[in-house]
């Protein structure tokens, strides 16, 4: 996983493979660790993400409500079709901001 | 257990497979993919897989996350069973178990944690939560989509096929190049090549969709009679109502260029200018015009030629077209032989299993266990060929003590003998106040059973003997079987004797005469079989019954205990085959007096 931040403002997360029970919190924190002050928007770049369960979902929730505590929005770019649908059976695409 | 020790083991049967994990996640997660990947193998499709995947991580997580410190020694157990009609998933936690809510619903939007459960409801048909002292069992069944319902032998032949499928279409698109047209074509027929399909239907849209691409207009498509004797027309394009042309011998005096073509294996135009022969048969579909017919072959067997035309005679196939025609054929050859494969494989299946349900037949009318007849000591034994036949015997106890032998050999293979075979045993058996008549016994069975032989064509031969034990002495009777071989204390050689009369089912009214022979102690008695005396040696003599009686004076002599007797005997048996298979059954029971 790789976070790097562009014109102080926003911050892009690449590389994630799994977002799991095993590695949630640890990427949760990781990223929010590495989130510059300025930051207002987290994008995640899903394409290469292959699996994603409720735990996962919980740490996505998080740090939504990270940036959302300082007026940021996090955005989740391109999921797998089956990513998705995993979104989408629990809802949350009323809450993540998703683009294809 | 330290984390880093996380470890899985699998193990897997036909339609289930079991998985181990340790109790930490990223064990658990490496179980699902095990079970994911053993899905896949099965041709679950993608949408199915990753809604199993994501049902077992989320059950298997919250069996990690929720255990106890004595559960967290246990493995999480995933046990996934493959049905017809849907896949049922068991797993085994070590939690202090709760109650599924009646009623699963998403947690609020933004919580973080609460979605497991639904996303396992969400996910399956069904759930059940089984709560045990100690561990809690978690059941879950999802339906299958209807096209996966294929047996595991059909599904390696799929996988087999789809093998040979992707190596024919890398041959032909590099062949192919540039051709767009046929690529899709291709890419739809090899979709196909997997599925049982009809060959002449399969064969009539490749065939049209060839003619269309080449430009051609009219085509004849024959195959190779399975002899190899003829060329048999499967279709001819575009008037189906024509009647089909006659086959034609592929080695015959016609000027025909379908033979020509099969015989050099080269392909062979005709035009104007080389017209088809005045009595080839493809004049009666390319009356003018040109063509070219081109033999295929699979495995350098000839399977077929295919004929296209064109009706103006000057305008030939390009070179570009004539590629098509081969590459669009070559692969329709590979289909008529995988279909021809799948019949063949279909039928030794079927033969087979019917072999195994002769085998159970016969294996069941055997007594479990042979009554004593002191002073008499019984051994007797069965052993089946390959091919299963209808041999059997039956030791049944009969009033005083005395017991009735029968050994039978009904004529045909498979199912029908050994059924019959159990229907003999039955009708003897409900006989037992003929027992001690084995003559009026065997003429009584041949009324009950003559109408249902001869319906069908069957007999069967039979020895049936009462061995009277206060007595000392054997009465028998024969339905046309094997003579009995009686060896007396102090002969150098056995004898045979007993009159026979007609085998069971050729004659409703056959009288069967019953000889009684006195069996003083130490004397030794071998029912048996056809299969004994017609033991092949490697130079292919038979053993016969006079080499059988030297056997049995020689078994006699050597031991008197019966079992040692009959092993005995069946190793000299074997020895002189020289331990070839069977190819008869071998049945014989060894009576002696040991007293």
């Amino acid at each position: 996983m790789n976070i790097q931040s562009k014109a102080g403002q926003t911050a892009v997360v690449t590389g994630l493979e799994e977002l799991v029970a095993s590695n949630a919190a640890q990427v949760r924190d990781e990223i929010r660790a590495a989130l510059p002050a300025s930051c207002l928007c987290l994008d995640i770049d899903m394409s290469t993400l292959t699996f994603l369960d409720s735990s996962g979902l919980g740490a996505l929730i998080s740090l939504h409500k990270t940036l959302r505590a300082r007026n940021g929005t996090l955005r989740l770019l391109k999921p797998a079709p089956n990513v998705r649908q995993v979104l989408e059976l629990t809802r949350l695409q009323r809450v993540f901001e998703i683009t294809s | 257990m330290n984390p880093d020790a996380a470890s899985v083991a699998r193990c897997e049967n036909r339609i289930s497979l079991r998985v181990e994990a340790a109790c930490e996640l990223p064990a658990v997660r490496r179980a699902t993919l095990m079970v994911r990947d053993w899905l896949a193998e099965r041709g679950m499709p993608e949408a199915d897989l990753g809604a199993w995947e994501l049902a077992l991580v989320e059950a298997a997580n919250n069996a990690v996350k929720y255990t106890s410190p004595e559960g967290r020694r246990l493995p999480v157990v995933i046990e996934i069973f493959l049905g017809e009609q849907d896949v049922e998933a068991q797993l085994t936690d070590h939690t202090a178990g709760f109650d599924w809510p009646d009623k699963v619903e998403l947690p609020d939007l933004e919580s973080e944690r609460g979605r497991g459960l639904f996303l396992i409801k969400s996910l399956t048909d069904s759930v059940v939560y089984l709560r045990h002292p100690g561990h809690n069992v978690l059941l879950l069944r999802r339906a299958r989509p209807a096209a996966v319902t294929a047996t595991e032998p059909a599904v390696a032949q799929l996988q087999r096929r789809l093998a040979e499928a992707e190596s024919a279409l890398t041959d032909m698109t590099s062949e192919l190049g540039s051709s767009y047209e046929s690529l899709v074509a291709m890419f739809r027929y090899s979709s196909e090549l997997g599925a049982h399909t009809d060959v002449r239907d399969f064969s009539r849209r490749l065939l049209r969709d060839l003619m269309q691409i080449a430009e051609a207009d009219c085509a004849v498509l024959r195959l190779a009679s399975p002899d190899g004797k003829n060329l048999e027309t499967l279709l001819v394009l575009p008037d189906e109502q024509r009647p089909l042309l006659p086959a034609i011998a592929l080695v015959g005096k016609i000027n025909s260029v379908e033979i020509g073509a099969a015989h050099s294996r080269e392909d062979i135009w005709f035009d104007a200018k080389e017209p088809l022969a005045a009595d080839d048969p493809l004049r009666a579909v390319m009356p003018a015009g040109n063509g070219v017919c081109h033999a295929f072959l699979v495995a350098d067997q000839l399977v077929g030629t295919a004929t296209l035309g064109r009706l103006a005679a000057d305008r030939p196939f390009t070179a570009a077209q004539v590629n098509l025609l081969h590459t669009f054929i070559d692969f329709l050859a590979i289909q008529i032989v995988n279909a021809r494969l799948l019949d063949e494989r279909t039928a030794t299946h079927v033969t087979r299993r019917e072999l195994e349900i002769a085998a159970n037949i016969q294996h069941s009318l055997l007594p479990g266990k042979i009554p004593n007849c002191p002073p008499f000591a019984l051994s007797a034994t069965c052993q089946s060929a390959l091919q299963v036949g209808g041999d059997f015997y039956d030791v049944i106890p009969a009033a005083d003590g005395a017991v009735l032998l029968v050994i039978a050999d009904v004529m045909g293979k498979g199912v029908p003998a050994a059924l019959f075979a159990a229907v003999l045993r039955s009708t003897l058996r409900s006989m037992p106040q003929l027992f001690s008549q084995p003559g009026e016994l065997l003429a009584a069975a041949n009324r009950t059973l003559f109408p249902d032989l001869s319906r069908v064509d069957m007999f069967a031969t039979a020895q049936v003997v009462y061995l009277d034990p206060h007595r000392l002495e054997m009465v028998s009777a024969s339905a046309g079987h094997c003579p009995l071989l009686v060896w007396q204390p102090g002969e150098t050689e056995a004898s045979a004797f007993g009159q026979s009369g007609f085998p069971l089912g050729v004659e409703a009214q056959a009288k069967y005469p019953q000889t009684a022979t006195p069996l003083p102690p130490g004397a030794a008695v071998l029912l048996y079989t056809d299969g004994l005396s017609e033991t092949r040696n490697a130079a292919g003599e038979l053993l016969g019954e006079k080499n059988l009686l030297g056997l049995l004076a020689h078994t006699a002599a050597r031991t008197s205990d019966t079992e040692a007797g009959k092993h005995f005997l069946l190793q000299r048996l074997a020895d002189y085959r020289d331990h070839a298979p069977l190819t008869d059954d071998q049945t014989l029971i060894l009576i002696r007096n040991l007293a």
